[in-house]
């Protein structure tokens, strides 16, 4: 039956956005699945995967959401911000444009989801280094002014797709644990620990987005 | 926006009405700027003169079709199930368990073995089937192919011997009276071309540069398993069919599935004139000349299937928020067991369906199943608008007893988006449409039926 035999403390949603062609798909692929495909379809609407990792002593099933990048979607993938605690904007770093329009899915996701969503910029295709158009200092420092964590990653030959997922499950699983210590009422943080996930799924998994940061 | 389509729940009444639909969307393209389109096909009789005679004909005759194929198939359907649950476990559960055990993914063997119809190993072909092709023959002979015919004929799968120039045909592309085939087809193709020798040019201009790079963008990722598509011809042939229909359509223009929608139809047309498998050909062996007949037509074929469909293309795409609603309605009402269970776990029907009604349930099948279904919904009025919305109904449901035995979020979406089909053959599109003509003619007559 899946997932509901894994044990896990928290949930948290994450989307993946940013041009079509950046590689959103393969990332998502690389992590949860450890695959890349050359040949991987174009997203159509919204796809899904899961992957459970270890931050610090918790258990964190990260939900990932994998958003297709045209533009013409944006009015419906705007529905699938809802509850999302994470947010990876991707862009290609041997396209310029696509790191170009950065800003407006910025804009975007703070049009729909949480103030507090951890953000990280993600340049992809470290792999096309001599093709590359966006010099990573220049993204690094558009990341610091906007408060964003950045990484440069690849797919294709997996450097820093782990670190890139693990840092922003890490800084998202800090935000909630500073958000309980500020209130020991923590109802509005979904804690599935004191049920086991494996007797109750549905109660831990009901709430994904609830991790109120 | 999309949040309050999500939510508003309680507006839902009743399914779309099958008779409203072709008329405001008639309505809805002449307020379009793609009015230039409008007028393309006046000299084209068939539309206008056979559409009122369409709705009688399908109640009876799409009614008395399932009831046979119902019955043929519902002997053999013992062993499709059975072979669903071994693959099942085979290529379904096993991923869902082990997200993290790293690369144990199995390979999904070739999408599309076009040319292998029997996918479950039925008998080449029965006297029925011979007598099914004499008619075929007979019909599309005639001086003036009985249209009607025709479609009842095609609802139950039209031989691959004849689906070329009966899908032709049934788009309402070639006309019935076979005098004038000859020339429309000569006519049209040049007129295709000529679009190409004003327009393509300007694929690199400002104003046509982001339409033309999405398109070459998704072209290589459109049937990346499929050895026929990687062939710069033929990746060619897709770009210059999907940019000339864009800037055609300025109000939905490019939208990615639009690409997808285009493979049945090209490869159909291309097995006009090929004796092998398709999937693996070389177009460099046809002529110039059938190339770019195979290029026209395509083209002209799927122009048609979308003017019924391109409010899915829109700003917002207001099509596909009303059929994936109505599907909501429709499933709400048909199987409540289901329904309240994708409530519980709190699965949005927009979740999986978009793509379903985005790409008309082409990623969810093989491509094989694809060609057949097209061959209904070519035969339906309003097959790709309307009677769809009932075929992922009873798409859905055909899946209930592995949704019921989900019991977290994740493992529902994972598993309505990765269904296992990738086995399934005539047979199992013959009992999905069965069930899907069921629904419409339970609920399309009588919308309150069953209302809670």
């Amino acid at each position: 039956m899946g997932s509901a035999e894994e044990d896990y403390n928290f949930v948290f949603k994450v989307v993946l956005i940013g041009d079509s062609g950046v590689g959103k798909t393969n990332l998502l692929s690389r992590f949860t699945r450890n695959e890349f495909n050359h040949d991987s379809r174009t997203t159509i609407g919204v796809e899904f995967s899961t992957r459970t990792i270890l931050v610090g002593d918790a258990m964190v099933k990260a939900q990932i959401w994998d958003t297709a990048g045209l533009e013409r979607y944006r009015a419906i993938t705007s529905a699938y911000y809802r509850g999302a605690v994470g947010a990876l904007v991707v862009f290609d770093i041997t396209k310029h444009q696509t790191y170009d329009v950065v800003d407006r899915w910025l804009k975007e996701l703070y049009d729909h989801a949480e103030a507090s969503i951890v953000v990280m910029l993600v340049g992809n295709k470290t792999d096309l280094a001599q093709a590359r158009e966006v010099p990573m200092e220049e993204a690094k420092m558009f990341a610091d002014n906007k408060g964003l964590l950045f990484v440069e990653t690849s797919a294709l030959d997996s450097t820093n797709v782990e670190e890139a997922f693990k840092t922003i499950l890490k800084e998202i699983f800090y935000k909630v644990q500073k958000q309980k210590q500020r209130s020991s009422q923590s109802n509005t943080v979904s804690l599935a620990s004191e049920s086991p996930a494996s007797t109750a799924p549905a109660q831990a998994e009901r709430r994904p987005c609830c991790v109120a940061l | 926006l999309a949040h309050s389509f999500i939510k508003d729940r309680s507006k839902a009444s009743g399914l779309p009405m099958k008779s409203k639909k072709a008329s405001s969307f008639h309505e809805f393209a002449r307020s379009t700027s793609d009015a230039w389109d409008i007028g393309d096909d006046e000299d084209e009789d068939f539309s206008s003169s056979s559409s009122s005679s369409l709705q009688t004909l399908n109640s009876k005759v799409a009614k008395a079709t399932a009831a046979q194929v119902l019955e043929n198939h519902s002997k053999l359907r013992v062993k499709p199930e059975r072979v669903w649950s071994l693959l099942e476990e085979a290529c379904v559960r096993s991923p869902l368990q082990k997200q993290q055990s790293l690369p144990l993914r199995p390979v999904i063997p070739l999408v599309a073995r076009i040319s292998d119809q029997n996918a479950s190993g039925a008998p080449p072909m029965t006297v029925r089937e011979k007598t099914r092709l004499e008619k075929f023959r007979q019909l599309l002979s005639s001086h003036n192919t009985d249209l009607d015919e025709l479609r009842k004929c095609s609802w139950p799968g039209v031989p691959r011997e004849v689906r070329p120039v009966t899908w032709r045909l049934l788009s309402g592309y070639l006309p019935a009276n076979s005098e004038r085939r000859k020339l429309t087809l000569q006519r049209k193709r040049e007129e295709y071309f000529g679009f190409i020798q004003q327009y393509y040019d300007s694929r690199n201009e400002e104003h046509h540069q982001d339409t033309y790079r999405q398109i070459h963008i998704d072209i290589p990722r459109t049937n990346p398993l499929i050895p026929l598509f990687q062939q710069p011809l033929v990746q060619e042939i897709f770009e210059r069919i999907l940019f000339i229909w864009a800037i055609r359509h300025p109000a939905s223009g490019y939208v990615q599935g639009i690409n997808d929608l285009v493979t049945p139809f090209f490869v159909v047309f291309l097995s006009e004139h090929v004796e092998e498998d398709v999937e693996n050909f070389d177009v460099t062996n046809l002529s110039q000349d059938v190339l770019r007949s195979i290029e026209a037509d395509s083209f002209w074929c799927m122009s048609k299937l979308l003017d019924g469909i391109q409010d899915n293309y829109t700003f917002a795409q207001p099509g596909i928020q009303k059929k994936v609603k109505a599907l909501e309605e429709l499933v709400s009402r048909i199987d409540e067991q289901v329904h309240n269970h994708f409530r519980k776990y709190e699965v949005e029907y927009l979740q999986f369906a978009f793509r379903w009604m985005n790409n008309l349930l082409m990623r969810e099948l093989p491509l094989r199943c694809t060609i057949r279904l097209w061959d209904t919904y070519q035969s339906e009025p309003e097959g790709f608008s309307h009677f769809h919305l009932y075929v992922c109904a009873a798409f859905l449901i055909k899946w209930r007893k592995e949704i019921l035995d989900e019991e977290d979020f994740q493992g529902l979406l994972m598993l309505l988006q990765n269904l296992p089909t990738i086995h399934w053959g005539n047979e199992e599109i013959g009992l999905l449409l069965a069930e899907a003509y069921r629904l419409k003619y339970m609920f399309a007559d009588a919308p309150n039926h069953y209302r809670r």
